[in-house]
């Protein structure tokens, strides 16, 4: 459909949902309980199968987890039960229940003293670092804080970034970023973590303060470690890789072909383009400047129109900022409207050019500084 | 053309049973049969039956009324985690997942039954598309790579298999596909040079049945690694054949050390379910440098091509072409881009896209269309009889890609960034390829399947969080809803005491629409 065609759709019954999205962070509830489960727990704890395991998987597992990791508010984690309550305490509660814990009489003996060390062992849920991790950036050694960012790392954030940090599908390599050159102490990270990208792509996630400051330090680590070797390539591009074009080849393309002087001038909006933007950066903003604001005219059923910068565009609602800064929108069924977007110019060129248009155009803008 | 015919009849009739005895029919045992022929009160599979059309015969809502359609439940999963699953339901009861949660729900009510979280620390968390169920036991793969076996009633486990070592890099997240007397799943992970495979599962004692192997052993010279299986296929009962689509080849974005077609990544595979044995394979990115996994929806569809009869299978793929395979032989009918497409030197006389060694990953980068998320994905396209239309989710991409020798040839071995995309629901006329009626639905891309039912209506979303309601005919909007937040699954469809639902997840909510009990008639809705 042609978005500057008026769409006259009547929706009946529109039910729009507004949700106060509770967003209690399964990290944080499960602080502490992230653990492997009994089949990939590392040596030391308790082995799968013996009697104490078998007495909690039999009673317990259902509601506290299978990991002890609980389901909180409703139903207490136990991992470190031991350290709130006397063994005393914990037979009551198993014998007698509580609340909505049924009673085990039945537990008792040899299955209730295995069943109380079980209780006391430590955490399955230490995290740890992730073998793969670690394992793409040999001679690197991880440990605490980081080792712990690596384990969440992994498994949030490795889909997009890789693994080691150094890019992967779809996220760019974070050892090579300067974002993450200039963060101390994961002041930069945890913006970008908690509020996400979300017009790249990237999304918000809900970590503690003390996740947040395990990824950040893992992030480093990687950064440090990038720095030694990179096994696997880095999955990145050098201000050096982009330097194959022929800038005067470029200024042609600019002049003519490219129309890109119908918008643009070297000597006006462009001037010194490249002291502010470099390598990957400058050649995606060539190629497609995003966030570039398009202009919208409102004509309202009065025959007043209304201009200003689009603010929102779906099917069913148009939204703009006047000059003032304020916001208005309309069902778009109620108004006319046009949309001037004048970055639509450079998707008209993406079927037009050549990969040495685009390498040629790149020289002749690194010449504007 | 008999299968369907067949399958009208078996639905019919077991809808005028349904009519007048709702409740006898709950067993909460999923039997072979009615994976075969799922009743309307049912969505027992991923795909909803084994031709993953995803295409309903319901037919109380309709283009007429569906302005009326209001929200019957939602179900808050207070999760940080999309809902990326295809629901089930069977018997009333709906089963749906993200990573290391299954939730049983009311189908009519949306109240919760039981909830499993286990937590892992392993693997990646990227999305989770589903159970899988027979008899009275569900199966679940979790992101550290086990299958699990729960009791359908309670969500208690009976069993965990490994599925895949997560120590080497490999995951999972699909809905097992479930066939006679097998449970077959197969494992992702190209972050690591991994072989992809499938593996068949005893449903009663998780002992590996057979496995069938995508690539050879890592390690093995000038051959490919990669072409995990991660989305869940289909199945012709008659053919006894299920099909899957295989995942990109490894290392991903630099081809040198994989030269030739690297069978069998970004494939489809017709294999002998009882056996694993491969009966064909079609590459649909030969040698692929680009990201492209051929797993998208491999859709079954019995009608004409060209006047004559035939057993077809469709698939839009990521690589941004539309295929139309003989089903039985694997051979090509028809092969068209669905939108901008710009890395071929043509079609091979196999049907195949050629790649053009100059849009290979470059040092100093190539303009690639469509992006590495490809011209669609994983979300279900929907295949309409009636109007002949195959129906999908279309994001038409444009991106650089990057790599050189320095990035080595492990894993991701290269770059690459999108620069734009859009989100486009386009109806392919399967007998031409050609784009009879496209629907754009927003900047960079909606993420939602497509549902169709035999009413005419369209189901899907745009990239806004809008759940929409099109006509199937001519794709004009008759309906939508503001859900809060783009989709990233597919529709469902089901129809209980006399009352069709559709249910769609957005964000962490499942939402679930039906047409006023008013307006449905009382009688049948009332006093159960």
């Amino acid at each position: 459909m042609n978005r500057f065609r008026r769409i006259g759709l009547t929706s009946l019954a529109a039910a729009l949902i507004v949700l106060q999205a509770t967003q209690l962070s399964i990290y944080a509830a499960s602080n502490g309980g992230r653990s492997g489960n009994p089949s990939a727990q590392q040596p030391g704890s308790t082995a799968t199968g013996s009697p104490g395991t078998d007495s909690y998987t039999a009673h317990c597992a259902t509601c506290h987890g299978e990991n002890r990791e609980g389901n909180p508010p409703t139903v207490p984690s136990l991992l470190g039960v031991k350290q709130r309550l006397t063994d005393q305490q914990i037979t009551t509660l198993v014998h007698n229940g509580k609340g909505q814990m049924p009673a085990f009489p039945e537990v008792q003996q040899a299955e209730l003293t295995a069943l109380l060390r079980y209780l006391g062992t430590p955490a399955i849920a230490t995290p740890k670092p992730e073998p793969a991790a670690t394992a793409s950036v040999p001679g690197s050694h991880v440990s605490g804080p980081s080792a712990a960012g690596g384990a969440i790392f992994a498994k949030d954030c490795g889909f997009c970034h890789g693994r080691d940090a150094m890019g992967g599908e779809s996220g760019p390599d974070l050892t090579s970023s300067r974002l993450v050159r200039t963060d101390r102490g994961g002041d930069k990270i945890s913006d970008v973590v908690l509020n996400g990208r979300i017009d790249k792509g990237m999304p918000a996630f809900k970590f503690s303060s003390e996740e947040l400051l395990q990824i950040a330090a893992f992030i480093h680590a990687q950064e440090a470690a990038a720095a030694v070797v990179k096994k696997g390539g880095r999955r990145g591009v050098e201000v050096a890789d982009l330097q194959t074009g022929n800038a005067e080849a470029g200024k042609q393309y600019f002049d003519g072909a490219g129309g890109c002087v119908k918008c643009h001038s070297a000597t006006g909006d462009l001037a010194g383009i490249a002291n502010r933007y470099e390598g990957l950066q400058l050649e995606e903003r060539m190629l497609y400047p995003r966030g570039a604001k398009s202009q919208v005219t409102v004509k309202l059923p009065s025959g007043d129109k209304i201009a200003g910068v689009l603010a929102y565009q779906d099917e069913f609602t148009i939204g703009l900022r006047d000059s003032s800064g304020i916001y208005h929108s309309w069902e778009t069924s109620q108004v006319k409207y046009v949309v001037d977007s004048p970055v639509d110019a450079h998707v008209e060129l993406f079927s037009k050019y050549t990969d040495a248009d685009i390498h040629n155009l790149m020289a002749y803008l690194q010449t504007m500084r | 053309m008999n299968f369907f015919t067949k399958k009208t009849c078996a639905t019919a009739s077991l809808l005028s049973l349904m009519a007048v005895l709702p409740n006898l029919l709950s067993a909460q045992n999923l039997t072979n049969e009615e994976i075969l022929k799922p009743s309307a009160d049912s969505w027992p599979t991923y795909h909803g039956d084994y031709s993953g059309r995803r295409h309903s015969r319901l037919t109380q809502i309709t283009p007429q009324n569906v302005g009326g359609l209001s929200l019957a439940w939602a179900f808050q999963t207070n999760q940080a985690a999309q809902i990326k699953s295809s629901p089930l339901v069977v018997d009333g009861i709906m089963y749906f997942t993200v990573p290391d949660n299954i939730w049983a729900v009311d189908a009519r009510s949306g109240h919760m039954l039981w909830h499993y979280n286990s937590p892992t620390a392993g693997g990646e968390h990227i999305g989770h598309r589903g159970v899988a169920m027979y008899k009275g036991w569900l199966y679940f793969v979790t992101p550290d790579a086990q299958l699990v076996s729960l009791d359908a009633k309670d969500g208690k486990v009976r069993w965990k298999k490994v599925v895949a070592d997560v120590s080497k890099g490999y995951w999972s997240t699909m809905a097992p596909l479930v066939v006679g007397n097998h449970v077959i799943i197969g494992a992702a992970g190209d972050l690591d040079n991994l072989p992809g495979y499938i593996r068949s599962f005893d449903p009663d004692t998780g002992e590996v049945q057979w496995q069938w192997d995508s690539t050879p052993p890592a390690g093995t010279p000038n051959q490919t690694t990669g072409g995990t299986i991660w989305m869940t296929g289909t199945y012709d009962p008659d053919l006894n054949l299920v099909y899957f689509g295989t995942g990109n080849p490894t290392p991903v974005l630099s081809g040198t050390n994989r030269p030739g077609d690297d069978l069998y990544t970004c494939s489809i595979v017709a294999l002998n379910p009882d056996t694993g044995k491969l009966v064909w394979g079609f590459s649909a990115s030969p040698h692929d440098t680009h990201d492209w996994d051929a797993i998208e929806v491999p859709v079954l569809v019995d009608a004409d091509f060209h006047g004559q009869p035939r057993k077809m299978l469709m698939q839009s793929s990521r690589n941004g072409y539309f295929f139309v395979l003989d089903r039985a032989t694997g051979k090509s009918l028809l092969t068209a881009p669905f939108g901008p497409v710009n890395w071929t030197s043509g079609i091979d006389a196999q049907g195949r896209p050629i790649p053009n060694p100059a849009k290979e990953p470059a040092p100093d980068g190539r303009l690639i269309a469509p992006d590495e998320g490809g011209l669609t994905n994983y979300r279900s396209p929907s295949f309409d009889p009636k109007t002949g239309l195959f129906i999908v989710d279309a994001h038409p991409s444009w991106s650089i890609y990057f790599a050189k020798p320095a990035d080595g040839q492990y894993g991701w071995a290269g770059a690459d960034y999108g620069l734009w995309g859009k989100g486009v629901i386009e109806a392919i006329d399967y007998q031409t390829g050609k784009i009879r009626w496209s629907h754009e639905v927003g900047p960079n891309g909606s993420g939602a399947g497509v549902l169709t039912t035999d009413s005419g209506l369209t189901f899907t979303g745009d990239a806004h969080g809008n759940l929409l309601a099109l006509a199937t005919s001519d794709g004009k909007t008759l309906w939508h809803a503001g859900l809060g937040e783009a989709m990233q699954t597919s529709p469902i469809t089901y129809m209980l005491d006399g009352r069709q639902y559709v249910v769609m997840g957005s964000g962490s909510v499942l939402f679930s629409w039906a047409l006023p009990q008013t307006e449905v008639g009382g009688g049948v809705a009332s006093g159960k």
